[in-house]
């Protein structure tokens, strides 16, 4: 039959054809000088700061950050005449679906929103500009600037602060006669006043969620008991401290059993911020972690009724209050001093600050902070608020380490199984412990590659 | 007896199939006429109808409203289908019925393009219109539907002109006709249905590009339907009584034209005229 | 016989004729191919053999590929559990979700396949689920309906059963996924409705005039008759199944509960875009091309017993 034999003709030819392709395509897309960084390369503006310059910018939001910064974009403008911008702005799931693509193909344009959850992964391949040598002084606290850090050097401009916190239904809990969290509670305090609310909820509701297959709730509990966050240098340790993830996991796993947890079928259908599948919106939960951002989300959907207290604390602090969102320049620039000059402005100037509000959170900057503080809302008050109350024992937020995104979800995995009682708690602490060697040989190899 | 049950029955059975499958339409309305704390509630219908979420959604942007990035998929659909049913038409019908050497060899090609998952094709494909200088406009979204539309449509073809009998394309060869005038005056009436279906195909499918569009257009100015219906989701906050509202909306174009698509599935062919 | 697949040999009778003709029918074959043919070397070959490339490569895509020679297939086949995981969801949605939406849609399809009054309305109703088939208003629907306490459950509950989170539960997550891709039978109930409109009226009417029953008939001119379009929508369909995305990304994000949703094109995805491994996941892409493409040929082998096709004469098996 003809397309068996063809079949096995299909690839070499293929082959050959490719490099045909390769040297006639290849040859005539290197004419056009190697693909200039941002979509318009027509004006090589190579240095002189009086010629005029047009700076790519991207970030990711909602319309009201969209506008803000359209506006605060058209302030600098006028600041600096010969400055102008293309903006690119879209929401969070576009965003970090396109940069990889921008990235890999050098067209990320010249300034760039970050986020601490991905900004590792870019560093370490390249893809963001150094940016220590700006300086913040008086404007960011040197303690913020150096927790923000990655290797001693500053890649993004720390925007607004942020913190981890635990949400709670305070209206559900007060009407079911349950006391209230308490600032400043110990993990153990906080299993022990899970129990005891359990006992006054009705039985299709919960005091607390099952932290079980969030990696992060662990490395919270890890990091307060002293023991460190799970990855760091950069990626290049892995630390996981098996006696307390048995003692963790057997907590949680008597609480599952005991039904203070929620079942894991319904556990594993929660969608944070989701109004029907939110754990607290839904009303199946009382509690549930929370981030500057998503605490004010939270408040939309539960209008009045959310307060928050901090993660629960071991001796050494608990939960994580930093800047998580980043302003930083592309490595594949063409503009490094004016997208330089500008990513500082916009965390300086009083005009612009002013226009950008409390767009990106709670600005970093303290006297533009000062400015906004009269007409904050109900969900920027309850921000505000978490970062306060996060921040009495935080710790530093501790990102997955770059080359670790495998092993968070093959966490989550090995725990669903023990969640759905599938696995044990000592099986899983083998896995990890045998794990671990080839953990960090895999990482050496990738970061030699 | 026989009358009412054989009139009646098919009605009633497919009432309540169509029931079952419109049953999303209905929630679908509810929900966007709810306001977002009304949305946890199972209940259909919200108390009060929120129908101000159509006309907030619509205008959600300051510099554009909903109506600007119809029409700018519509034009981008109204390129696409053109240029999808007239290629692939012309493909199929010589892959189908002329010979040619390497014909097996690249029909075979062919369908090997659809077997490789797109994700890893991407970055070269971004590379390569960014060289040409395409990117930020819709030329990476158009000009595919131009080259044949796609192996899936092609091959689609391919199967329809193959079920047609050769004693039509014999018969117009001995009247005179030329190769071209098979494949005009012969083969493309005859195979209306499955061009239809290319249209109708093309059209939902590029609608729902959404990959492709949030790669290649970045100025909001150039937004599709499906990139703007993005810009309510975000990190934490979603707004989801325009989100639902919006969404409902975009999916009326493509209603609009299935309902008046299908008609020409009804329409039988009579092969039977032409064998003369 | 070497293009016999593609149109079938002529009929014999007029061989020598078409013999003489095939030298001036060679070229025009080219113009009519030309299209995809340009577009082909133009636009898709070049990221083809890209990928195939840097599937001998350590690619993290956000820096330059390192040649590795076949350190990335070793890795699939020396027993990356995940890969092994992910194909065997793929394997099973296949097999579940390819012959379920077949037989689906060729009975919707031949429901609708009659001149009723309002038929237009019912066709455009039964394909409605496919027309929103990417939509983000379909995650919340499904959640809607298969959440712990969505409306399945409250159903069931009148019966006494009670249901699980349909979605959240490694048994029956995939089940749900099946059930959502076989309620998107639209475009292959067209695409027979379309191959049901090319039947001849008079093969009917003239096995009417014979007597023939229903099932007679469909089994004697129906299925042969639509074998063509039956054999597309059953390569196509696993060339599809195989590389599922959608579903499985957006209503059972992260790949479900334990991964028991995590199919072939997530992972491949994950790999790419989320761990930054492309020179893995083209090698992982390849594996799948290679894996379907055996697939694929078995099915045009087997065509030749079932298919038939009305340009090959009638008659003629």
């Amino acid at each position: 039959m003809s397309r068996k034999r063809f079949k096995g003709w299909g690839f070499p030819a293929l082959a050959l054809l490719l490099v045909l392709a390769a040297c006639g395509g290849g040859g005539g897309g290197k004419e056009s000088e190697g693909s200039p960084a941002p979509a318009d390369g027509g004006s090589s503006g190579s240095g002189g700061a009086s010629s005029p310059v047009e700076l790519g910018i991207t970030w990711w939001g909602p319309d009201e950050r969209h506008q803000a910064t359209l506006a605060a974009l058209k302030i600098y403008s006028q600041q600096n005449p010969g400055v102008t911008f293309k903006p690119e702005y879209m929401a969070w799931d576009a965003f970090w679906q396109k940069l990889p693509t921008l990235a890999a193909s050098k067209t990320v344009p010249d300034v760039l929103q970050m986020d601490a959850a991905y900004i590792q992964d870019y560093v370490s391949r390249g893809v963001m500009e150094d940016l220590s040598d700006i300086d913040l002084s008086g404007v960011v606290p040197d303690n913020i600037l150096e927790n923000v850090k990655i290797g001693g050097k500053l890649y993004g401009i720390p925007l607004s602060h942020n913190a981890q916190g635990v949400a709670y239904n305070k209206a559900a809990l007060e009407a079911a006669g349950i006391p209230l969290p308490k600032q400043g509670w110990t993990w153990e305090e906080y299993f022990r006043w899970a129990r005891d609310a359990k006992a006054k909820l009705p039985e299709d509701q919960y005091p607390i969620g099952d932290a079980a297959n969030a990696w992060d709730w662990f490395q919270w509990y890890q990091a307060s008991m002293g023991k460190g966050p799970i990855m760091s240098d950069g990626g290049k340790t892995f630390n996981l401290d098996h006696d307390l993830f048995v003692k963790f996991h057997e907590e949680l796993s008597a609480l599952r059993k005991d039904k203070v947890l929620p079942p894991p079928d319904l556990s594993l259908s929660f969608l944070e911020n989701d109004p029907q599948a939110d754990p607290m919106a839904s009303g199946k939960v009382m509690t549930r972690g929370g981030t500057v951002g998503s605490v004010a989300a939270l408040e939309s959907l539960l209008p009045g009724k959310v307060d928050v207290v901090n993660v629960p604390n071991g001796p050494s602090g608990g939960g994580w209050a930093q800047s998580t969102i980043f302003l930083g320049v592309s490595s594949n620039s063409k503009h490094k001093e004016e997208a330089k000059k500008f990513v500082k402005w916009f965390i300086t100037d009083p005009e612009g600050g002013k226009t950008l509000g409390l767009t990106r959170g709670i600005p970093i900057n303290e006297a533009i902070y000062k400015e906004l503080e009269p007409n904050l809302a109900a969900k920027d008050k309850l921000s505000k608020r978490l970062a306060e109350v996060a921040s009495e024992k935080a710790m530093p937020f501790y990102p997955a380490g770059p080359g670790f995104t495998e092993w968070v979800d093959f966490y989550k995995t090995t725990m669903e199984a023990v969640m759905f009682g599938q696995k044990s708690i000592e099986d899983v602490r083998r896995d990890q412990q045998a794990g671990a060697g080839h953990r960090r040989q895999k990482q050496v190899n990738g970061s030699a590659g | 007896m026989t009358i009412f049950r054989s009139r009646w029955l098919p009605h009633l059975f497919l009432i309540a199939f169509s029931a079952v499958m419109v049953y999303p339409i209905l929630w679908w309305l509810g929900a966007s006429l709810k306001d977002v704390t009304e949305l946890k509630l199972p209940r259909l219908w919200p108390s009060t109808p929120h129908w101000e979420n159509y006309a907030d959604g619509w205008r959600f942007s300051k510099d554009y409203t909903f109506g600007h990035f119809f029409a700018n998929t519509l034009l981008m659909e109204a390129a696409n289908v053109v240029g999808g049913v007239f290629t692939a038409a012309a493909v199929a019908f010589g892959f189908a019925r002329l010979h040619f050497p390497l014909r097996g060899f690249w029909f075979s090609i062919m369908l090997l393009t659809l077997m490789l998952p797109g994700q890893v094709t991407i970055v070269p494909q971004y590379i390569l219109y960014n060289r040409f200088g395409y990117v930020d406009s819709y030329v990476p979204l158009i000009l595919p539907h131009y080259f044949g539309g796609g192996a899936f449509f092609i091959f689609l073809l391919v199967q329809f002109i193959r079920g047609l009998p050769r004693d039509l394309d014999d018969a117009a060869k001995i009247d005179g006709a030329s190769v071209y005038g098979i494949f005009a005056r012969i083969i493309l009436p005859l195979i209306k249905p499955a061009l239809v279906t290319v249209a109708i195909f093309t059209f939902i499918w590029s609608w729902d590009d959404f990959f492709a569009q949030v790669l290649y257009l970045s100025s909001v100015e150039k937004f599709t339907v499906g990139l703007a219906l993005r810009m309510f989701i975000d990190q934490f906050e979603i707004a989801w009584g325009q989100l639902l509202a919006m969404s409902l909306l975009s999916v009326v174009p493509s209603v609009i034209l299935f309902f008046f698509a299908q008609k020409h599935f009804v329409e039988g062919i009579a092969t039977t005229g032409l064998k003369g | 016989m070497t293009h016999r697949t593609i149109a079938g040999s002529a009929a014999p009778p007029a061989r020598s004729r078409f013999a003489r003709s095939v030298r001036r029918y060679d070229w025009t074959g080219y113009v009519f191919i030309s299209p995809w043919l340009v577009g082909f070397l133009l636009l898709t070959l070049w990221p083809i053999g890209q990928s195939f490339y840097l599937s001998f490569t350590d690619y993290s895509l956000l820096s330059q590929p390192v040649w590795s020679g076949g350190a990335n297939y070793a890795k699939i086949f020396g027993g990356d559990p995940t890969f092994k995981k992910s194909l065997s969801v793929t394997v099973a949605f296949v097999l579940y979700s390819v012959p379920l939406k077949l037989l689906f849609s060729l009975l919707v399809a031949m429901l609708l396949n009659r001149n009723l009054r309002g038929m237009s309305f019912y066709r455009t109703a039964v394909y409605f689920p496919s027309l929103i088939g990417g939509s983000v208003a379909v995650a919340a629907l499904w959640r809607n309906m298969f959440g712990k306490d969505g409306y399945v459950n409250h159903v069931l509950a009148w019966f006494g059963i009670e249901g699980t989170g349909w979605i959240s539960n490694p048994d029956t997550a995939l089940g749900t996924l099946v059930l959502l891709n076989t309620w998107q039978f639209g475009s292959t109930m067209v695409i027979f409705l379309a191959g049901l409109k090319q039947i001849p009226q008079e093969l009917y009417e003239s096995a009417s005039v014979d007597g023939a029953r229903p099932i007679r008939r469909f089994y004697h001119i129906t299925l042969p008759m639509l074998s063509p379009v039956l054999f597309f929508n059953l390569v196509l369909g696993i060339i599809g199944s195989f590389q599922m995305f959608t579903a499985s990304f957006v209503i059972t994000p992260r790949g479900g509960p334990m991964q028991s949703t995590y199919v072939y094109a997530v992972f491949l995805y994950e790999k790419a875009f989320k761990h930054f491994q492309m020179g893995y996941a083209s090698a992982l892409a390849w594996v799948l091309l290679a894996i379907v493409a055996v697939l694929t040929a078995l099915n045009f082998l087997g065509s030749r017993y079932w298919v038939f096709y009305e340009s090959d004469g009638r008659g003629a098996k």
